[in-house]
């Protein structure tokens, strides 16, 4: 039962991905053409350098090797074909991972694949936003069940009041403020970056990225938890009032395993659901957030990849974060499935 | 569903809307917006800030990049602050060739921090000279300005800047007054006029000034040698180094009038946002359930991808490559929305088509669109209406978000664009909270009054979370 | 066969932001060892807020307000929470839930969920307990298989017998079933029903049994107790109530007039005419009489105490009356 839904569920993503990918590359085609026009046109030059360097070569040599070599690349980017062809190349293209060259971007190693370029700055985001998320998570899931358990009291009322003002505040300008707060008046954490410069090794090299996570942490965490103990604790508290709740109390269970065993064995499915949304929101955010602490993630390259109209990184990028984004949601149905026994297991017999 | 039915509803509604107080709370900051709206030209001293925040000439009297004047109320030193005086005295002398003016400014200065510049403007036409004198309190005598040649006609309004045209002038004030060791350091480029003119007259003058408190009188001899020519008014403009209710930004605008400007821009812009999208959620979800069948399957296929794409990712693209215009903004950012309310729109629409009246009108004979808009929709109203007000903040954010990368419409005037500028001038660094922190934090309080308002909807429609 | 539980002067009242809701006001009644003790009545006439108050389980905003709860000799009112817990509720008296669909878990498979009460109650081996679960199981006619499988996985009637057998394997004194058939369809219900007859006399139970019907109140019930408006309007044998010479109650009458029979021909149906009364502000005198064809003038002015009429037979009622 549950393999064939997880199955259907990994298909139905990868078919998502497949089409917003076309799209995307239809979308863009033209833009990355030019580049790719652009690149060609380097890679000859620099080849006709090396050769003039070794001999002398007449106009028209010069003219003939440049058209050809021209010619060879722009069938070997597809150039020639008709647009259907050449957007399907490049979707394919995209799909594999084969995101061609940077137009300005190096990566640490001094590379301008832009594969690698932007596989190296994944673990910086997904770091940061995972362990905010987890912070996050822990302390909506405490908080909520605690609302839960006195509703309509000062706790839950004051939480949730607290929920509303924060609730369309955007993460990256309250970063604003603490970077302001902390940073320049106070001068307790650093203001940006992932690392100092230079970078200190072996454990240092550690305490000093947490030292730098600090702030945009503390951003994260100060937004994030409220919605987490909203969501858990309206969703404890309809199951409160469910019947099998009162049933389980009437049996003698002890109020604790009613509370943490059934009740929150029961909400896991739509918990974990609010919290991997979260995370995936907050993600697509990044961009900004990132930005503002000079964290140097997926949306910070993204950033500069828009600015600098670097579009092979920007496609690579943007098809990564969509890869992500989605991988997320196929991760969530799954667990949710693996969670909920209606579906791990199925109906009736 | 008839009129009488919906005002009905309506008055229910609200009855229960009433006992929730944190929605009475949104209303009333809802309330406030809308006031800041409606009344802004009356709230704010730049009332053309909206279509000229751009234009350098409507904000060129303003100091750049000073604090809020209330802050005098925090300091000991406290600091001059921006004032608009148009009670000079004119008087004309009789002479026998052209026209001759005296023109006499009165300046109460009782501050510890002199202001950054004090502007003259003169207003007629033709051609005149000017010399501009000052008496300070204790009686001494200051040559500003000695024989400038200024041009007025109609529509131009010439302005006769301290800082900008007297700056010689100054120097050589100070350096009478200042021990010689110190004023052979400085130059006429490192002083400021007035700080040297509204001190007293001592040794310190040029480095360490001390305020001179008291009544300044300003005199302008304004001479044209034609007799068609003439001064129709004048007036004084002091640049303080606070101004206005929320300070000015590095381009001497006025936030104050720049944040009430951007107030309809947000709730336009998240209204329609949400209205729209949560007007295509709905209407895409209820025609799911009621299709049903492969059409339903299909919508549901579109749906999911929708639901795959994240949002902030592809709006920064287009708009990069798009560039669009804040209508167009609206448009894409709905056509990212809609997909909220879908999932429930569907399932509250698959429940509703299995209850009995649906049968029963199906059977008199009634349409699908009948049945659909009469019967269907009504019923999801108080959900739309909630899901709305939860949108709205969220339309505000990524407007703000766009904006912040400079991707946004640069020819109106949003919280986000303040924004922008403040972080692209390095405000952040440089501490001038007072640009930071207002724009975002009247995003943040929109946000918190559509959450309180969307909130207590909420609370209605699910009775069972309510807890008595 | 003595009486195994006895409730004297029970008083649950709801507290709303209305107002005091009295739903069981003052009813006294026993239950004898071995017997069952069918209780009927009307929608929201108090019968299942006086079994969650035989277990001390008020649905908030209720509260036992006054009364005395004696099981098996021992009076619970004063006990705290944590001996209710433990020592009282499913130990003594256990309950049937009206809609047992909901009262299982679904995040649990059936084994856990029965094997969790045991253990909490008993100290047993993991192997001893699931011995008496498989005995309960196959008592109430289910297949081992059940243990593994999640409730969204039985029907409705398996669900049901699933809760019977929970509510009886720690053997308890007293079991209350709160209209353990209504939400189900009529030939399983005959099933749940003789089910329960033959359990209640393998295992020598005594059973309160409530519902609104009164064609299973006939065949279940040794003794039958109306429930009118918060109040006890009449007790009876089965064969009092039931049989030729009928019930006393001007209510109880109506009641059974109104059920049609099958085998009758039926002109017109017949129906007690006016509502319910609302027990925010319940009538003076008997809660009845407006309601009541025999109505007299004292009926206004004073509630009827219960009285016995004739041996095992209780009526509050101004009209019965000798």
């Amino acid at each position: 039962m549950y393999w064939k839904y997880a199955v259907r569920r990994i298909l139905n993503g990868i078919l998502s991905y497949i089409i917003i990918i076309f799209i995307l590359s239809a979308l863009f085609n033209t833009v990355m053409e030019e580049t790719a026009r652009t690149q060609i046109e380097e890679t000859v030059r620099g080849e006709l350098m090396g050769i003039q360097q070794a001999r002398q070569m007449t106009a028209e040599e010069i003219q003939n090797y440049y058209r050809e070599r021209l010619d060879f690349f722009g069938k070997q980017y597809m150039l020639d074909r008709p647009v259907f062809e050449r957007i399907l190349f490049r979707t394919w293209n995209t799909l594999t991972f084969r995101f061609g060259r940077s137009t300005s971007i190096r990566s640490a190693q001094g590379e301008r694949d832009v594969f690698t370029i932007v596989w190296e700055v994944v673990p910086r985001t997904v770091s940061l936003f995972t362990v905010a998320m987890a912070i996050n998570i822990m302390i909506g899931l405490w908080l909520g069940i605690r609302k839960a358990r006195k509703p309509g009291k000062t706790l839950d009322k004051s939480t949730s009041i607290a929920t509303m003002i924060v609730f369309g505040m955007p993460a990256w300008w309250l970063g604003m403020m603490l970077i302001m707060l902390f940073s320049y008046t106070l001068r307790l954490f650093p203001s940006g970056g992932m690392v100092s410069t230079p970078p200190p090794t072996g454990i240092h090299y550690f305490l000093d990225m947490l030292y730098h996570m600090a702030l945009p942490l503390m951003t994260l965490v100060l937004i994030g938890f409220w919605g987490s103990a909203f969501l858990t604790r309206n969703i404890v508290l309809s199951i409160l009032q469910e019947d099998f709740i009162m049933s389980a109390r009437a049996r003698g269970l002890p109020e604790r395993k009613v509370m943490y065993g059934h009740t929150l064995r029961t909400a896991a499915p739509p918990v974990v659901t609010m919290a991997l949304l979260s995370l995936l929101a907050t993600v697509a955010g990044s961009i900004i957030f990132e930005g503002i602490f000079s964290w140097p993630g997926l949306g910070n390259l993204y950033w500069v990849a828009v600015s600098q109209n670097d579009i092979p990184v920007l496609m690579g990028n943007l098809s990564l974060t969509v890869g992500l984004y989605i991988s997320g949601l196929v991760i969530l149905d799954l667990i949710y499935g693996f969670l909920d026994p209606r579906i791990k297991v199925g109906g009736r017999r | 569903m008839t009129f009488k039915d919906m005002r009905r509803g309506l008055g229910e509604f609200w009855s229960e809307f009433r006992k929730v107080k944190s929605g009475i709370v949104g209303l009333v900051l809802f309330a406030f917006f809308l006031i800041l709206v409606i009344f802004e030209p009356l709230l704010v001293p730049f009332p053309e800030a909206s279509s000229r925040w751009n234009d350098m000439a409507y904000w060129q009297d303003n100091p750049s990049g000073v604090p809020p004047a209330w802050m005098n109320a925090f300091t000991d030193q406290k600091r001059a602050i921006s004032v608009r005086d148009e009670n000079a005295h004119i008087t004309e002398n009789e002479i026998t060739r052209g026209r001759m003016y005296e023109v006499v400014y009165s300046y109460d200065y009782q501050y510890d921090v002199a202001p950054r510049d004090m502007i003259f403007h003169l207003v007629g036409d033709g051609t005149a000279q000017v010399m501009l004198t000052m008496t300070s309190p204790d009686g001494i005598n200051v040559i500003l300005m000695r024989s400038t040649t200024v041009r007025l006609s109609e529509g131009i309004n010439v302005r006769l800047s301290l800082d900008n045209d007297t700056r010689d002038n100054a120097f050589r004030f100070g350096t009478t007054h200042e021990d010689r060791a110190v004023s052979g350091r400085l130059t006429q480029q490192l002083i400021r006029p007035t700080d040297v003119y509204f001190s007293k007259a001592q040794f310190g003058i040029m480095n360490r000034p001390e305020a001179l408190k008291g009544t300044y009188t300003f005199t302008a001899q304004v001479f044209f040698s034609s007799d068609q020519s003439r001064l129709d008014e004048s007036f004084y403009v002091v640049a303080g180094r606070v101004s206005g209710f929320l300070g000015t930004d590095i381009r001497k605008r006025d936030i104050w009038s720049g944040i009430v400007a951007g107030t309809k821009w947000a709730l336009l812009i998240g209204m329609l946002t949400a209205l729209m999208a949560v007007g295509i959620g709905v209407i895409y979800g209820v025609m799911g359930a009621y299709l049903g069948g492969w059409k339903d399957a299909l919508m549901q296929r579109i749906f999911e991808i929708f639901l795959s794409i994240p949002i902030l990712p592809i709006l920064i693209v287009l708009s990069a490559v798009f560039r669009p215009s804040i209508w167009i903004l609206i448009l894409l950012m709905s056509m990212f929305f809609w997909t909220g309310p879908v999932k429930t729109v569907r399932s509250i629409g698959l429940q509703i088509k299995e209850e009995t009246f649906i049968e029963a009108s199906k059977a008199l004979g009634a349409s699908s669109w009948r049945l659909i808009f009469k019967h269907m929709i009504p019923l999801l109203i108080p959900y739309s209406f909630a899901s709305m007000a939860l949108y709205i903040p969220q339309a505000i954010v990524f407007e703000a978000s766009v904006s912040l990368l400079g991707l946004g419409d640069r020819t109106i005037v949003t919280w986000g664009q303040i924004l922008q500028d403040a972080w692209r001038s390095g405000a952040v660094l440089n501490s001038q909270w007072w640009w930071v922190v207002p724009p975002g934090m009247f995003v943040a309080i929109m946000g918190m009054t559509f959450a309180f308002i969307g909130f207590a909807m909420d609370k209605i429609l699910h009775p069972k979370l309510r807890t008595r | 066969m003595g009486k195994i539980l006895e409730v004297q002067n029970l008083k649950l009242h709801y507290f709303t932001s209305k107002g005091i809701v009295r739903a069981v006001d003052d009813i006294s009644f026993f239950l004898n060892e071995g017997e069952t003790l069918g209780v009927v009545g009307e929608s929201g006439c108090g019968k299942t807020t006086m079994a969650v108050a035989l277990l001390k389980m008020p649905t908030p905003p209720g509260r036992i307000v006054g009364g005395q709860i004696i099981v098996d000799g021992q009076n619970i009112m004063s006990l705290n929470e944590t001996v209710m817990r433990r020592k009282i509720r499913w130990e003594k008296i256990s309950m049937v839930f009206q809609g047992a669909m909901n009262c299982l878990t679904p995040a649990y498979t059936i084994g856990r969920q029965m094997m969790e009460t045991l253990q909490e109650h008993r100290e047993m081996e993991k192997d001893e307990a699931m011995e008496r679960i498989k005995k309960y199981l196959s008592y109430v006619g289910l297949s081992h298989d059940v243990i593994r499988r999640y409730p969204h996985e039985l029907s409705g009637g398996m669900k049901q017998r699933v809760v019977i057998a929970t509510a009886l394997f720690l053997e308890p004194k007293v079991v209350i079933c709160d209209e353990p058939t209504t939400a189900l369809d009529v030939v399983v219900q005959a099933q749940i029903i003789n089910l329960l007859k033959e359990l209640k006399e393998k295992l020598k139970l005594s059973f309160i049994f409530i519902t609104h019907d009164l064609a299973t109140e006939a065949e279940v019930s040794d003794r039958i107790m109306v429930m009118y408006a918060g109040k006890i309007a009449e007790i009876g044998t089965n064969q009092q109530i039931y049989g030729e010479q009928g019930p006393m109650h001007p209510y109880t009458k109506r009641l059974l007039g109104a059920t049609p029979r099958l085998h009758e021909n039926v002109e017109e149906l017949a129906f007690i005419k006016g509502t319910p009364p609302d027990l925010l502000m319940p009538p003076q005198g008997c809660r009845f009489h407006l309601r009541c064809p025999e109505v007299m003038d004292v009926c206004s002015k004073e509630e009827p105490p219960l009285e016995e009429i004739e041996s095992d037979h209780m009526v509050a009622c101004w009209r019965c009356r000798s």
